[in-house]
Order: structure tokens, then C-alpha cells, then sequence
């Protein structure tokens, strides 16, 4: 046989395998005509295969080129068909079986801290309400802790066992008796003031109004630390949230409104307020909050109308201005949100406790 | 504070249920705890506020309910009947330190007989708790309930010289108390003694000595008032306290001493018998009469926000026990061209004078709370407008937030623990300061007593605990202030990041080392870390770094030794690393500026370099720079170095590195590159030994 019929053969044979896989109406019909052309046994393209042993020596090389060109255009045909007709159209399978409900790879992600989830989500919702977050030492002097928020020496709240006071060498430790003066509390240095871990972030308020004009809002937030025994409601360090708001004319019926829009936002839906009267010495009034929520009375915290010695202190005019404050404990409105049933959970940081929120 | 029911409608006639009661009293500012039936009374347990010790009694109690409930007060009559001998000739007082004792009084019962109490009485203190004693003992800690005021009972036959002396105690001076239990007294405590040796601690308790029994026929009955600062101290440093001293601590009404007083002889000589003397010793310092405060209507809607009648705000007052000043100067308007008739009332403010119980009313602030309180907070509106304001977030807040997502996406958890370690963890590692660390004068939490200089340790702690806890995969985070101690001013607080990851791994170091770059990126984009070498105790020497930015070392980064990890009872290796975030967030791009994309494609050119051990990357990485024509974009190295001595040779290692290459001006040629990867080589042959690995 010359070259050229060879070729011619195929070519043919080609463009018909191509018609009748294109026609194939169904799985059985293009599962013939792949018997008739790509049959191992005794497929048209086999016996065109013969052909080639029938061709001249010196063409067998351009021979077995086209007829390998040939295979590849009518397989490529029969697997254009077959996929036209659908994967159940054919048994043949490319590879091992593919298992879809293996796991999926995971890449691990990390969880902030659910106190920092809390903090980050009352910040915004003030943030929304209009106060800026303020931040200050949690090392602090007697001024800022005590003296400027109207708590005076005599006070039952600067005991020496009521406060993380630093140590200061030289000095003795202990409670003298205040009224003589002997009293490591007594130090009124002001070049080398006592200094203690503060009890609250009121501090960060005096701080700010000590160096800003009226009207401030501010939150203030962080760590605050009370010589409580570590139990399941309390543990010694802990984190608070203190709002303020001075300006000419704010009055208790912004403080409620505005907690009631802080609640609200924070817990959803209708919120109430409710003020029962209290004793801080920084504000006066001083109320302690609850909100109704779901029928049923919360506490939140405590807050009040700011004492007019604390203004005063920070050279306001009480006569002037006017402001409120308010402050949360965080460990409380986030152990109620998630349902942590005991505080020191928070600080022991187990990963299986982190990986929950 | 724990109340009768019955005891208090004897005091005040209410209408109410004893629920209802004790809504309206928590509503008024005393907290309900709860409500105990004891026979056919209730006790009813309400907190008071450190500012109202007059309502430590149940008639301070009946005062504020019968305010709430517009019901009358009726008090007991207090007048007893008195003998004809004088108190002065049966016995002497003196005060000779004031300053703890303001006001001492005494009255003298002879003839009483001692026994147990009627049965009304046993009943009234057992509702509250009270044991019973005799019938004097219960008395006065039944007038110490009903008024508020603490009382004393003296057998006058057992006081030697049969007189009082109000005097500090001596050094070394011991008594034993009605408990049976001896006190080491010192002076600043302010004792009860007779002619010879202390019979009380002054507010705190009485002595076994002179307690009165059922062999006592004369009583002397103390009614006084003690320092409150010097109670309270006196009472924690022999951890001793009482009815008495809780009361004194808070301060009792001076003034009604000598009411008490009679109250409690008007119920031993009706109870047990006896004739009281005539007149009371009392010895006192003068006292100031009261101010009056002037409370204007203004003020209370300034404050408040709702409006009071005013004579709403006259009733509250007057039933609170406040005393009207009327005169010119005070209650009548002082509009001089109204010309008003004598007596009539100011409509715009009232000046009042408080009463001796009210220690706490000094300002027109604390008569707006009094009113607004009584008048109920329920009635201040909680849906005004409140102006809106701008806030923005602070850059701090921002920078965090970037540092928080970088490290969640790497799958660190945050952690949060507390700032004060013990001295173990204090002093095993502080890479920032080698001054002593700031204490406490008692520890946080166990021994817990030194403020920490670094994040790491606390963190190391807790992988400890979570390796115990048979927990995995341990990568940890935290940013809080650690507190450096500076000579002369405020501890420097600083805020830091720290991190621990496990460092099974080879590349562990630098896949912390990378997430530690990656904060950067994320707050600095342009900005690269430069590396020192350092050492630590804690950490593998050779294994270590400080990272530098600008010159200023801002973090530090090793793995735990061998021995660090034994030291702090780790199971598993790991990488720590901590970060000083102020300066990363100091020049911190947080609003990008964009920059146009390249327009023209990038080329890459691996290549293989084989180097002495001893040469370092960023040696290498800057030499490649150098040459590059500013058309490096990047040069990284992938995977780890290769090491194989029989095929590298001894002490080599080979490093495959990209070379990225891209013109801003032009599609770069096949030909540019591979002259470029040329340079490169031969630069690196030159400066560094590299050859091409075959």
C-alpha cells in the first residue's frame, strides 16, 4: 500500500469515526460505535493499524506518525462525545475514586480572648453613642485614685488591706492609726507619692478632665485590681468600663436614657432601666442600675451625677457643668452573656475554654 | 442590717405587707438580701450604705418608712424616772484623749436585780439573731438595735476607784474581753479604764472584769462616741469586731447620746428594778452647731432632670427630719420689691438645717439626692434626646485591632493573665530592664507579689497548664502593659505583645519570627525588622535575637532552652517571642496611600547558592540588592537550607533563593534577567564564597 492511501484511509476513517460518535443519540449507541472504531480485538482503527506493516520501509516513520495522529483525533473524539452524554454515560473513570465527605483542610484560626470580644463591643456601641475611649496608668498615685474622686484619707476604701499598695523600700509595711500620723497611708510627699495598683478606671476620668476643658465623654477601660479572694464571682484583678459625660445641662434623665440605649444595643430589643438609690463617693446621686430584660431585673452597675468635689477638684465649676458616670464590671456582662459560671475561667486560659468564643 | 417586722411597726404603723415593705425600701436605697419568717415575724435583712449609719438601728429604719409610707414615727418616750441622789457622788469620769472620745456620758442604776429577760424582749432580739444574756446585757443590745447608738453596762462595784478614765492604752497593756480571749492593746487605741487597769476597749467591747452578772446591783451605762478611724483600726489590728465597732466605724449621732441613754435606764428600771441617779456626767468636746443649706428648685431640675414641686420637696424634707430656717435671709423670697408677707414660703428654694443623725447632708447636692430618692427615681424620664457627639477610634484601639487579626488568622488564641507574678517567674526572664521589679505590699494571688517586666513568663504559665490539661496545639498570645521601674518618677508602663508557639518543628523559629514580620507588614509596610543577636537565660544560646526598628530595639525572640523548659515544668519545646507595640503603632500606616499597580509583568530566576555556614542571609540579601540595578523586587529564599555533607562538602549549606525581577519602565527580556541572575552570582561568588550548586 503507498503512503498516501494509507493516509488517505485514515483520514477517512477519521471523519466517520467523528460523525458517528457526534451521532451517538445515547450511551449504548456511542458505546457501539466505540466497539466499531476503538475495538481491541477487532476495531476499524486495528485493522487499519495493519496496514502499516504494507507500506514502504522508507515511509513507515511518516506511516506510524499519521496513524498515531489518527488514534489520538478519533480517542479525543470518543471522550468529547462521552463527556457530552454524561459521566454516567461511561464506565471509564480517570483515576482512584474521589471521596467528597473526606474532611476539609482546616486552617486553624485563633479566638480572641471572650473579655476582649466584650470590651471590643461595648467600646463600639459607646463608640456609636458618641464616647471616645480613653486610656490611663494602672499605676497610680493617691490623687488620681482617691483624693481627686472625693475620698479622703479617712476613708474605709484606702485601707492598706483594701488596696494592691506598691512596697517602697525603706518603708515600714502596715495600718498605723491615721489620726496620729503614723500610718504608711499617711505619706504625703508629693515628690515621692504612694502609689498603688488603682481600684478603678474612674482614675483615667480625672486624668482626662485634668487636662481638658468641658464637655468630655470619654470611656475609660482596663484593668483594676481589689484584694478579693479568688472565688467563682471574684477574683482580684478584674476588668471595668466607665463612661462620663460633662456638659452644660446633662442630667440624670440623660444618664438613663443613655443606658437604656447602651443596653439595648448591647442585648437587644426593649430595655428598661430602673435606678435604685446608692453611695459612691465620687457621684451624688449615686444609683445602682438594673435593666429589665425579658421580664426580668439585672443588675448592671452602679453610676450617679459626678460629686461636685470631683469637679471641683479638676478645676470645673459644678455651678457650670454638669455630668454623669457609670461603670460596668466586664468578667459580670460577659460571664452572663456566654453563661461562664465561674470568673477565674477567663484567667486560666485553657486553650479548649478560648477556642469556645 | 437584720430588722423586725414587729419591732419596726411598733416604731412605725404600716399598712403594707412586709414585701411590699421591703420593695419600697430597696427602691429608697436600702438593698433587699432577704426575708426570713421567725415565728410569727419576719426578719427582714437590708444592706446600709456606708453613708447611712443612722440606719443601723430600726428607728433610723421607721424614720425612712414612715417618709415612703406618709405613716406617723412614734418614738418611745425615754424619760425615766430619777432618784434623788446625785450621779456625781456615786461615781467620776475623765476623758483624757478627746481626740478618740468627742463625747462621753454616764448614768447610774443602783438596786437593779439581774435576770433573765421578759419574754418580749428574748423574742425581739431572737428574731434579729440576738442570744440572750441577763436582762441589763439585753437591754442595751436592744437599744443598740432600736437606736443605732452602742451602749455599755458597767458593773460599777468591780471599777477600782469606782470611776472612768477614757485614756489611749499603754504599750504592753493586756485585756481580756467579754469573749474570754486576752488583747495586746498599744497605744492609738482608746480604752475604758478605771482607777487601775482598762475595763473595755473604748466602741469595741467590754471586759470580763467588770461585765455585768447576776451578782451586779449597780450598773453605770456608757454612752458615748469613739473616733471612727481609730475604731476601725483598732478593731482590725486585734481582728475584733463587734455590733459596737461597725457602728462607731461609721460614726454615731453625738448628739442623741444622752437620749440613748435615758432610753436604756427608762427599759432597766421598768425591767429590772432599781433606781437611777440623778443627772447624767457627760464629758464632751464642743461641737459646732449645724450649717443651714440652702436647696434651690433649679438646681434640682439642673441635676435631676425632672421638676419637684416645691412643697413636695418641703415634705420630704421636713419628714427626713430637716428643720426649715425661716427668717429674711433664708425661707421668705428675698425679692425685696414683693415686699411678701412675713412668712410665706420661697417658691424657688428652701434653706433647711439638718438633723444631728444626718451627718452626711453638708450640700445642696446631698439634698438633691434626698429628695429625688424619696420622690423616686422611677418618675426621671429614660427617653430624653442626648445630643449626638463625634467619637473616633483611637489610634491605639486601631493599631490593636490590626495586630489581633494578624494573629487570629495565624491561629494564635489570645490570653489573658494577671499582672503580677511570683518572684520565679518574675526573675526568669526580662529582656527589658535589669532593675528589681516593682512590689506589692501583699501578693494578688498566692505568692504572686512582683509586677511583671515581661509578658512571656505569665504565658509560658499558662502553656504549662494547657500541656497538663493534655492540650495539643498550644499558640498563645497576649498584649498587656508590663511595669518598668525608673529612678525617681512613675513606673514606665509599657505596652507589650507576647507570643509562645510550639518549636517541634525545624522552621518553628521562623514561623514565629514570620508571624512577628507579619504584624509589621500589617502596621508598616515598608518597614523591616533588623536582627541583633542576644542572649537570655531562658533561651538557647545561639537561638535568640532582638529585633530592631530604626535603630531601637523593639522586640526579642529565642527558643526556650533545655533547661528553661525544665525550669519552668515545660513538656514540649517552644518559640516565645515579645513585641513592644508603641513603636510599631508610632509610625504605623493606618490609611494606606495608594500606589499604582506595576504595569509591566515580573520575571523569576531560581537560584541555587551553596555557602559557608557561616554566611548569614541578610549579608547575602544585601549584596544582591546592591547589584541589582533597582530591578530586585524581591529576593526569598524557598524552603529551609539544604545541608548534605557528602554531596555539598562540610561546614556548607545550599540555599534556593528567587530572584523576582520587574522594570517600572519596561517588559523586561529574557536576556536582562538571565544577565542579571549572572551578576547576582558572580556578585555573590565575590562577596560571600557562593558557588552554583551542580
Amino acid at each position: 500500500m503507498s503512503l498516501a492511501a494509507f493516509i488517505s484511509d485514515l483520514d477517512a476513517l477519521a471523519a466517520e469515526a467523528a460523525t458517528k460518535f457526534a451521532a451517538a443519540a445515547d450511551a449504548a449507541a456511542l458505546e457501539a460505535a466505540r466497539v466499531e472504531f476503538l475495538g481491541a480485538k477487532s476495531g476499524r482503527l486495528k485493522d487499519a493499524q495493519k496496514g502499516l506493516g504494507t507500506v514502504g520501509k522508507d515511509d513507515k516513520p511518516a506511516a506510524g506518525k499519521k496513524f498515531n495522529d489518527v488514534k489520538a483525533a478519533i480517542e479525543a473524539a470518543f471522550a468529547e462525545a462521552q463527556e457530552r452524554a454524561g459521566a454516567g454515560g461511561a464506565k471509564v473513570a480517570a483515576g482512584p475514586p474521589f471521596d467528597p465527605t473526606q474532611p476539609g483542610l482546616r486552617p486553624r484560626l485563633g479566638h480572641l480572648h471572650p473579655l476582649t470580644q466584650t470590651i471590643e463591643e461595648l467600646k463600639d456601641i459607646m463608640g456609636r453613642l458618641g464616647f471616645t475611649v480613653a486610656h490611663g496608668p494602672e499605676i497610680e498615685d493617691e490623687r488620681h485614685n482617691f483624693e481627686a474622686l472625693n475620698i479622703p484619707k479617712a476613708h474605709p476604701a484606702r485601707d492598706p488591706l483594701e488596696n494592691f499598695y506598691l512596697a517602697v523600700a525603706g518603708k515600714v509595711q502596715g495600718s498605723g492609726f491615721g489620726v496620729q500620723g503614723s500610718s504608711s497611708t499617711s505619706n504625703t510627699d508629693p515628690k515621692n507619692p504612694e502609689l498603688l495598683l488603682r481600684s478603678q478606671t474612674s482614675t483615667v476620668q480625672i486624668r482626662v478632665m485634668e487636662n481638658q476643658p468641658p464637655p468630655v465623654r470619654i470611656i475609660s477601660l482596663g484593668r483594676v485590681y481589689r484584694p478579693d479572694t479568688a472565688d467563682a464571682t471574684h477574683y482580684p484583678m478584674f476588668h471595668q468600663i466607665e463612661g462620663l459625660l460633662i456638659d452644660k445641662h446633662v442630667t440624670m434623665a440623660d444618664l438613663k436614657s443613655t443606658l437604656r440605649l447602651f443596653a439595648g444595643s448591647y442585648f437587644g430589643g426593649e430595655v428598661h432601666i430602673r435606678f435604685r438609690p446608692s453611695f459612691f463617693p465620687f457621684t451624688e446621686p449615686s444609683v445602682e442600675v438594673d435593666m429589665q430584660w425579658n421580664d426580668r431585673w439585672i443588675e448592671m452597675g452602679g453610676a450617679g451625677m459626678v460629686d461636685p468635689n470631683v469637679l471641683r477638684a479638676v478645676g470645673y465649676d459644678p455651678e457650670e457643668v454638669s455630668g454623669f458616670a457609670f461603670g460596668l464590671g466586664v468578667e459580670r456582662v460577659c460571664a452572663r452573656r456566654h453563661q461562664v459560671t465561674d470568673i477565674r475561667e477567663f484567667y486560666r486560659n485553657d486553650v479548649r475554654f478560648l477556642e469556645q468564643f | 442590717m437584720l430588722i423586725s417586722y414587729q419591732w419596726l411597726n411598733s416604731l412605725v404603723p404600716l399598712s403594707v405587707g412586709v414585701d411590699e415593705f421591703a420593695l419600697r425600701m430597696m427602691m429608697a436605697g436600702f438593698n433587699h438580701e432577704s426575708t426570713t419568717a421567725v415565728g410569727d415575724d419576719w426578719c427582714v435583712d437590708l444592706e446600709i450604705t456606708s453613708n447611712r449609719p443612722d440606719c443601723l438601728g430600726h428607728i433610723g429604719l421607721a424614720r425612712e418608712a414612715a417618709v415612703l409610707f406618709g405613716a406617723p414615727l412614734k418614738l418611745p418616750a425615754a424619760a425615766p424616772k430619777a432618784g434623788a441622789t446625785k450621779v456625781e457622788t456615786l461615781t467620776q469620769v475623765a476623758v483624757e484623749c478627746p481626740e478618740l472620745c468627742p463625747r462621753y456620758t454616764a448614768r447610774v442604776i443602783r438596786g437593779v436585780k439581774v435576770g433573765p429577760s421578759p419574754a418580749w424582749l428574748q423574742k425581739r432580739l431572737a428574731t434579729i439573731g440576738q442570744p440572750s444574756v441577763n436582762n441589763v446585757v439585753d437591754i442595751t443590745n436592744y437599744v443598740l438595735m432600736e437606736t443605732g447608738q452602742p451602749l455599755h453596762a458597767f458593773d460599777l462595784a468591780k471599777l477600782r476607784g469606782r470611776k472612768i478614765i477614757v485614756r489611749e492604752a499603754r504599750s504592753g497593756e493586756k485585756f481580756e474581753a467579754i469573749n474570754h480571749k486576752s488583747y495586746a492593746l498599744e497605744p492609738g487605741m482608746c480604752v475604758i479604764a478605771d482607777a487601775e487597769r482598762p475595763v473595755a476597749i473604748g466602741g469595741v467591747m467590754g471586759g470580763v472584769d467588770s461585765e455585768v452578772s447576776t451578782a451586779t446591783t449597780e450598773v453605770l451605762i456608757e454612752s458615748a462616741a469613739f473616733d471612727p478611724l481609730s475604731i476601725r483600726t483598732t478593731a482590725r489590728k486585734l481582728a475584733l469586731r463587734s455590733d459596737s465597732s461597725y457602728r462607731f466605724e461609721r460614726g454615731v449621732d453625738v448628739e442623741n447620746a444622752d437620749w440613748v441613754s435615758r432610753r436604756c435606764c427608762e427599759l432597766i428600771l421598768e425591767t429590772c428594778g432599781g433606781e437611777m441617779a440623778e443627772g447624767m456626767i457627760d464629758v464632751a468636746a464642743p461641737r459646732k452647731p449645724r450649717e443651714p443649706i440652702t436647696l434651690r428648685a433649679k438646681s434640682i431640675k439642673r441635676i435631676v432632670g425632672i421638676d419637684v414641686p416645691m412643697p413636695e420637696v418641703r415634705r420630704i424634707l421636713a419628714a427626713l427630719g430637716l428643720e426649715e430656717v425661716r427668717g429674711s435671709e433664708f425661707g421668705v423670697t428675698s425679692n425685696k420689691s414683693d415686699n411678701p408677707e412675713p412668712g410665706t414660703l420661697n417658691p424657688e428654694q428652701v434653706t433647711v438645717t439638718p438633723p444631728s443623725w444626718r451627718r452626711d447632708l453638708e450640700r445642696e447636692i446631698d439634698l438633691i439626692e434626698e429628695v429625688a430618692r424619696i420622690h423616686g427615681y422611677d418618675k426621671i424620664p429614660e427617653d430624653v434626646g442626648v445630643p449626638m457627639a463625634r467619637s473616633a477610634r483611637t489610634d491605639e484601639d486601631r493599631v490593636l485591632a490590626k495586630v489581633r487579626h494578624v494573629l487570629t488568622a495565624c491561629g494564635f488564641d489570645e490570653a489573658l493573665t494577671i499582672s503580677v507574678v511570683d518572684d520565679g517567674l518574675s526573675e526568669s526572664f526580662s529582656p527589658w530592664t535589669d532593675a528589681a521589679p516593682l512590689a506589692l505590699q501583699m501578693p494578688i494571688l498566692e505568692r504572686a507579689d512582683k509586677l511583671r517586666r515581661s509578658l512571656v513568663p505569665s504565658l509560658l504559665k499558662a502553656r504549662r497548664e494547657n500541656e497538663a490539661a493534655g492540650n495539643r496545639t498550644i499558640e498563645l498570645f497576649e498584649t498587656a502593659k508590663v511595669y518598668l521601674p525608673r529612678a525617681g518618677q512613675l513606673p514606665q508602663e509599657e505596652l507589650m505583645l507576647a507570643l509562645t508557639s510550639s518549636g517541634s518543628r525545624p522552621s518553628s523559629f521562623f514561623y514565629l519570627k514570620g508571624v512577628l514580620e507579619g504584624i509589621l507588614a500589617a502596621l508598616q509596610p515598608d518597614a523591616r525588622f533588623e536582627v541583633r543577636d542576644a542572649k537570655h537565660d531562658l533561651l538557647t544560646a545561639g537561638r535568640a535575637c532582638e529585633l530592631l526598628l530604626a535603630g531601637e530595639m523593639v522586640g526579642v525572640l529565642g527558643e526556650v532552652s533545655p533547661a528553661g523548659l525544665k525550669k519552668l515544668d515545660l513538656r514540649e519545646p517552644t518559640i516565645v517571642a515579645e513585641l513592644k507595640l508603641a513603636p510599631l503603632a508610632r509610625a504605623a500606616v493606618l490609611v494606606p496611600r495608594y500606589v499604582p499597580t506595576p504595569a509591566y509583568p515580573a520575571m523569576e530566576r531560581d537560584i541555587n547558592l551553596v555557602v559557608d555556614e557561616q554566611v548569614r542571609w541578610n549579608d547575602l540579601a544585601a549584596t544582591v540588592r546592591a547589584c541589582g540595578d533597582g530591578l530586585v523586587e524581591s529576593f526569598d529564599m524557598k524552603g529551609e537550607p539544604y545541608r548534605d555533607e557528602k554531596r555539598l562538602g562540610p561546614g556548607k549549606k545550599s540555599l534556593l533563593v528567587t530572584l523576582q525581577l520587574r522594570s517600572p519602565q519596561r517588559t523586561l527580556t529574557n536576556v536582562e534577567a538571565d544577565d542579571l541572575r549572572t551578576r547576582v552570582v558572580e556578585a555573590c561568588a565575590k562577596s560571600h564564597g557562593a558557588t552554583l550548586r551542580a
